[in-house]
């Protein structure tokens, strides 16, 4: 899916997530040389053999029905709509190719995930249109539909390559069980020669030699699990290539997805915004009013009595104006801090300052970055560094901005705590992540339990 | 109406703690001061209060927990008046609460607190079963209503009755407040129900409900 895959954000939280290869070995730490031994003798009895061993037998008929039935179709067609001769015919049979090649495509699909449960991309349909000659239109410039055609033609090598790897499995089970085939046709009439198993011009004779070719078989048998797996993951692979969206429609998706984040947080900022307000500060005025509004009365009847009370409400509003004002100017500089417009390095070290844990600032920005960015890279390390006071346990708090020549601006925040930070739980990182993915940005977290904890931020200097 | 009982529903301690101090000072009983909804009504079960103070934005959605208790509480006790605080004014929670019935009712801005004699009198006048309706909620829906033609044909002195009228006073208190007498105040009421044909001579929670139905029609 073009969200996950194009977010081009990574999260390596500690060793656990290390992406791991086809085989996912031992606990993550680099597999001992038994723990791979193991799996490769373990490999033809797993689950996940047998699965692609069907999937790949069930896709030589398949894969080679797919190329014949599309080649069938979109060769004539091809000839005849060159030819001139039979145009009309010729287009109507390329149709029915493309027709004919999405079909095919579903079927690998389907079979991808009911015997792998593997995802292979969904083929967009066709544009719909009204009339004839739109319809046939879009028909024919039916992108997805050419991949699936240019999917259903790499079909034949891939239904060969399974064929081979299947046979390999046949092969292997032969010949690990020569020595039964050898005791059942013992009494073969005389002068024919039992050769259960070639390797190449070599055939098994005798009865010891039966048990060479078992030992052969199960050679075979061990290696068969791995050419199987070859053949199947490349396969995905090139489907996923092929028929999966393009560079350009991935960007589209990601930046549709951002886009809509934009707007969605957009919303909830100025919904928070207006909370604050509403449970603060109008508050805060609404309370004042009150005061003054009885002291105003107070000193109107004029008693002694009265004019002491007065003293006391106007006490109490002029304590509460006071408040509404640091109320206030805190909500100001929540939207907009004052002191980024004195650039980055000067906002950082103004946080740094008021942080629980002592923090080091280095800031090298040659060029200053877009006012945008400076605002994000402001919250975002306004966050870790409350992240890092909060969970971490660490001495000392490094922050770090600095943009290389021609690069993009980075901003790095490392504590020496004890790590294990996980984004998962709900510890703003994702509200941050989405902050940077805005401006196609990245957010990076390395935390392993022990620490220590990096969260690098990635941002253009100018979106 | 020294004595009177009132409990109160603002999530602000501090607008709450200012509303029982202005309450006090003019000799009501505050029996109970609470801030959610829920707890309003638990307090009015207790207290058996002659009108109710409540906010509408309250935990713990914050967004119309006080509006639906009032609503909740003009059902099960009628006798009750209900006199709702709000930062902000809706002309539909308005019509939502007067749905009806306007008597015992009232939807003022929080603002109003800054009077305490006329926030006192609105009060007053909801435990004894009058209207209290919020200056800016008339003009609202006078500014919104399609009435141009009626409103139109009012003189300018008329338009201020007509919305001191739609906020519930009696015309004692138009006359009071416009400094008129209340002779005026009767021939000017009389003029613009005959101007927008509306039947006269009502009580004064009657009229308003008159006078709102007409703005909204």
């Amino acid at each position: 899916m073009p969200s996950e895959d194009t977010g081009r954000v990574r999260s390596t939280a500690g060793p656990r997530d290390e992406p791991t290869g086809s085989r996912p070995s031992a606990g993550g730490r680099p597999a001992p040389a038994g723990a791979a031994v193991r799996a490769v003798l373990r490999a033809p009895f797993t689950r996940r053999a047998w699965r692609e061993l069907l999937y790949a037998v069930a896709g030589v008929p398949l894969g080679a029905a797919g190329f014949a039935l599309t080649v069938a179709f979109l060769g004539p067609a091809t000839v005849l709509t060159i030819s001139l001769i039979g145009t009309v015919l010729g287009l109507v049979l390329v149709m029915a190719g493309l027709r004919v090649a999405r079909v095919v495509s579903a079927g690998q699909r389907a079979l991808a995930g009911a015997l792998l449960g593997e995802r292979l991309p969904q083929l967009p349909p066709a544009r719909r249109e009204t009339g004839v000659l739109p319809r046939v239109d879009a028909r024919l410039r039916d992108g997805p539909g050419w991949r699936a055609v240019a999917a259903a033609t790499l079909g034949l090598p891939i239904a060969v390559a399974k064929y081979i790897a299947v046979l390999w499995w046949a092969f292997g089970v032969f010949s690990l069980t020569s020595p039964v085939w050898w005791l059942l046709f013992r009494n073969h009439p005389a002068g024919t020669h039992l050769s259960p198993v070639h390797f190449g011009r070599l055939a098994v004779e005798t009865w010891p030699g039966t048990w060479l070719a078992a030992v052969a078989g199960a050679a075979i048998l061990l290696a068969a699990p791995w050419l199987v797996r070859g053949v199947v993951v490349s396969e995905l692979w090139l489907l996923r290539r092929i028929l999966g969206p393009g560079e350009m429609a991935a960007r589209v998706a990601t930046l549709e997805q951002s886009r809509s984040e934009v707007v969605n947080e957009a919303a909830a900022l100025v919904r928070q915004i207006e909370r604050n307000l509403h449970d603060g500060a109008q508050t805060r005025l609404a309370t004042l009013a009150l005061h003054l509004g009885m002291a105003r009365d107070k000193l109107a009847a004029g008693g002694p009595g009265e004019i002491a009370a007065a003293r006391d409400l106007v006490e109490i509003a002029h304590a509460g104006a006071k408040e509404a004002l640091v109320e206030l100017r805190n909500l100001a500089s929540g939207i907009h801090p004052p002191v980024l417009d004195n650039g980055l390095g000067r906002a950082l070290e103004n946080l740094a300052a008021g942080s629980a844990i002592p923090v080091r600032v280095t800031t090298h920005l040659p060029e200053r970055p877009s006012p945008a960015i400076e605002t994000i890279a402001y919250f975002s390390a306004a966050e870790l560094l409350a992240n890092a006071v909060k969970h971490s346990s660490a001495n000392v708090i490094e922050v770090a901005a600095t943009s290389p020549p021609g690069g993009p601006f980075v901003l790095i925040v490392t504590d020496d705590g004890r790590g294990g930070a996980d984004e998962a739980c709900g510890s703003g990182l994702s509200g941050l992540r989405h902050r940077a993915r805005t401006v196609d940005g990245t957010l990076t977290l390395t935390s392993p339990p022990g620490g220590p904890t990096t969260v690098s931020v990635e941002l253009p200097l100018h979106p | 109406m020294a004595g009177m009982r009132v409990v109160i529903a603002e999530d602000s301690a501090l607008l709450r703690e200012g509303l029982v101090r202005l309450l006090e000072d003019r000799g009501y009983e505050v029996g109970a001061a609470v801030g959610d909804a829920s707890s309003m009504l638990a307090a009015v079960a207790e207290h058996h209060p002659d009108v109710v103070v409540t906010d509408i934005r309250m935990p713990p959605t914050h967004t119309d927990e006080g509006l639906r208790a009032a609503a909740e509480l003009r059902k099960q006790h009628p006798e009750i008046g209900v006199l709702v605080l709000s930062q902000y004014i809706e002309t539909t929670y308005a019509t939502a609460l007067l749905a009806g019935n306007a008597g015992g009712v009232g939807y003022l801005l929080k603002d109003r607190v800054a009077d305490a004699a006329e926030f006192a009198g609105a009060l007053e006048r909801v435990a004894a079963g009058g209207t209290a309706l919020d200056p800016e909620v008339v003009t609202k829906l006078m500014r919104a209503s399609r009435q141009t033609g009626g409103l139109g044909g009012l003189t300018p002195r008329e338009r201020e009755v007509l919305v001191l009228m739609a906020e519930g006073r009696s015309n004692a208190a138009i006359a009071a407040a416009m400094v008129i007498s209340s002779g005026a105040v009767e021939k000017h009421v009389a003029s613009i129900f005959g101007k927008l044909g509306l039947p006269s001579s009502e009580a004064d929670n009657r009229r308003v409900l008159a006078v709102l139905q007409y703005l909204r029609a």
